[in-house]
């Protein structure tokens, strides 16, 4: 009887101790186990880091998820990239919803960006294609951005923007602390670029009021309410979530090197035929 | 140099879905034994892809590589191809930026050389000539790496609701 008894306590020990060895994907998620977000020696949240923004994957670069490139073939790359990036229905104003159409029906060849040239901060923030930094210190926070490679200063110890402000992509930020959330308020656009990708264009009245939290070591929850009083009826929001990319480095990307697109897509918009889309067509699913 | 053969592969609207998968999941079974980085993720590039190619024809190339272009805001191949009617035609393809590439795992120099042969898939430009935008590269040791975003449709966010 004893032996049975100190079989079967040998039997179950060694099935309790198969059951808690982790298996290899639990290894793997306990690497990215949560983890606070740091601090800086004042005190406030720490940004600083290189992340990638329009994912939602602790570690790695992540390349799993297929196709923003406006429209999106299937049903689970769709799904995969409302998950990342939300953002309310487009409230544009009736003209401008005809003018955003439009764009669509052209199948976005009216992209600034195919002339290389950039967005504003909730388009560029929710791009996973290219890696973006923050650089902290207690009166600045610089945004480095790989994605045209351009940067946004902003300044925490000023209380309002300047006066002379010229028209600009990226606009003029400045930024204060509510709590462990970093506000940014951005004006001072031009009129040439999209807020946001698939023709959600804006005028030069866009004023953005932006929210960084860093809830935990991999990851800032970014949302942005957009306003643009010429384009939109009312302000609505986009966010996503940036992950922490350690080991990752900015590179390099001048757009306007070798862009060939810019020639073909004149030539295109001589024969529309060949790329329009039928407005009546089936939206993908 | 000049010994590649075209294989085309003209695939219904329906059918590319599967080609998405399939290409997933030998990416990650490539990723699990290379431990190399490849994949795509929230693809925005400088430019809509359905505005210049057709996602509804792409294409599977095989030939022999005659350039690499390392250039922003795409790099791109030049591949010598030969169609079944012995003609030899040189295809260029369209691919992610120098940048992008170092992280889906190209090393310049290393990965790819002038005179290898390879196999590309990639969908057809709209304006009719021999240019196409590549998506996955079969090198000639079998390995494939991802050279270019997915296609898109280009019809962009639905704007009427």
């Amino acid at each position: 009887m004893k032996h049975i008894l100190l079989i079967a306590t040998l039997v179950s020990s060694l099935a309790t101790a198969l059951l808690f060895v982790p298996s290899p994907s639990i290894q793997a998620q306990n690497r990215g186990a949560v983890r606070p977000a740091p601090r800086t020696l004042d005190g406030k949240p720490d940004f600083t880091g290189v992340y990638q923004g329009g994912s939602s994957k602790r570690g790695d670069w992540d390349f799993q998820v297929p196709s923003d490139q406006p429209g999106v073939p299937t049903a689970a790359t769709q799904a995969a990239v409302t998950s990342q990036a939300r953002r309310d229905p487009i409230p544009f104003q009736p003209w401008a919803r005809e003018k955003a159409q439009e764009y669509v029906n052209l199948r976005s060849i009216n992209d600034p960006t195919s002339r290389c040239l950039p967005g504003p901060s909730p388009r560029a923030n929710s791009v996973a294609l290219f890696p973006i930094q923050f650089v902290q210190t207690p009166k600045q926070i610089v945004i480095l951005y790989e994605y045209f490679n351009v940067f946004r200063l902003i300044p925490l110890d000023q209380k309002s923007h300047p006066d002379d402000l010229e028209p600009s992509f990226l606009g003029h930020s400045i930024g204060h602390w509510e709590g462990n959330t970093l506000v940014v308020d951005i004006v001072g656009f031009n009129d040439k670029g999209w807020v946001l990708s698939g023709g959600i264009f804006h005028s030069d009245a866009l004023h953005i009021t932006e929210r960084y939290t860093r809830v935990d070591y991999d990851t800032i929850n970014y949302e942005a309410t957009i306003e643009d009083k010429k384009v939109f009826t009312q302000p609505f929001k986009t966010s996503t979530t940036m992950m922490l990319r350690e080991g990752e480095r900015l590179r390099e990307y001048i757009c306007p090197e070798n862009n060939e697109d810019v020639l073909r897509l004149e030539k295109l918009l001589d024969s529309p035929e060949l790329f329009k889309r039928n407005p009546a067509a089936p939206k993908p699913q | 140099m000049l010994n590649g053969q075209v294989t085309c592969l003209r695939l219904k609207p329906a059918e590319t879905d599967e080609v998405y998968s399939i290409m997933r999941i030998r990416s990650v079974a490539f990723l699990l034994a290379a431990c190399v980085l490849i994949f795509g993720a929230r693809i925005e590039a400088h430019h809509s892809f359905g505005a210049e190619y057709d996602a509804e024809k792409p294409i599977t190339l095989k030939g022999t590589l005659t350039k690499i272009e390392w250039t922003n805001p795409h790099c791109h191949l030049y591949l010598n191809v030969k169609e079944t009617n012995g003609k030899i035609t040189n295809w260029k393809f369209e691919g992610y930026p120098p940048n992008v590439l170092a992280r889906t795992g190209f090393k310049k120099d290393v990965t790819l050389k002038v005179g290898d042969d390879l196999t590309v898939f990639a969908w057809l430009a709209r304006n009719g000539t021999a240019l196409a935008h590549a998506r996955e590269i079969t090198l000639a040791d079998g390995r494939k790496l991802y050279f270019g975003p997915p296609a898109g449709t280009g019809e962009g966010t639905p704007i009427v609701p």
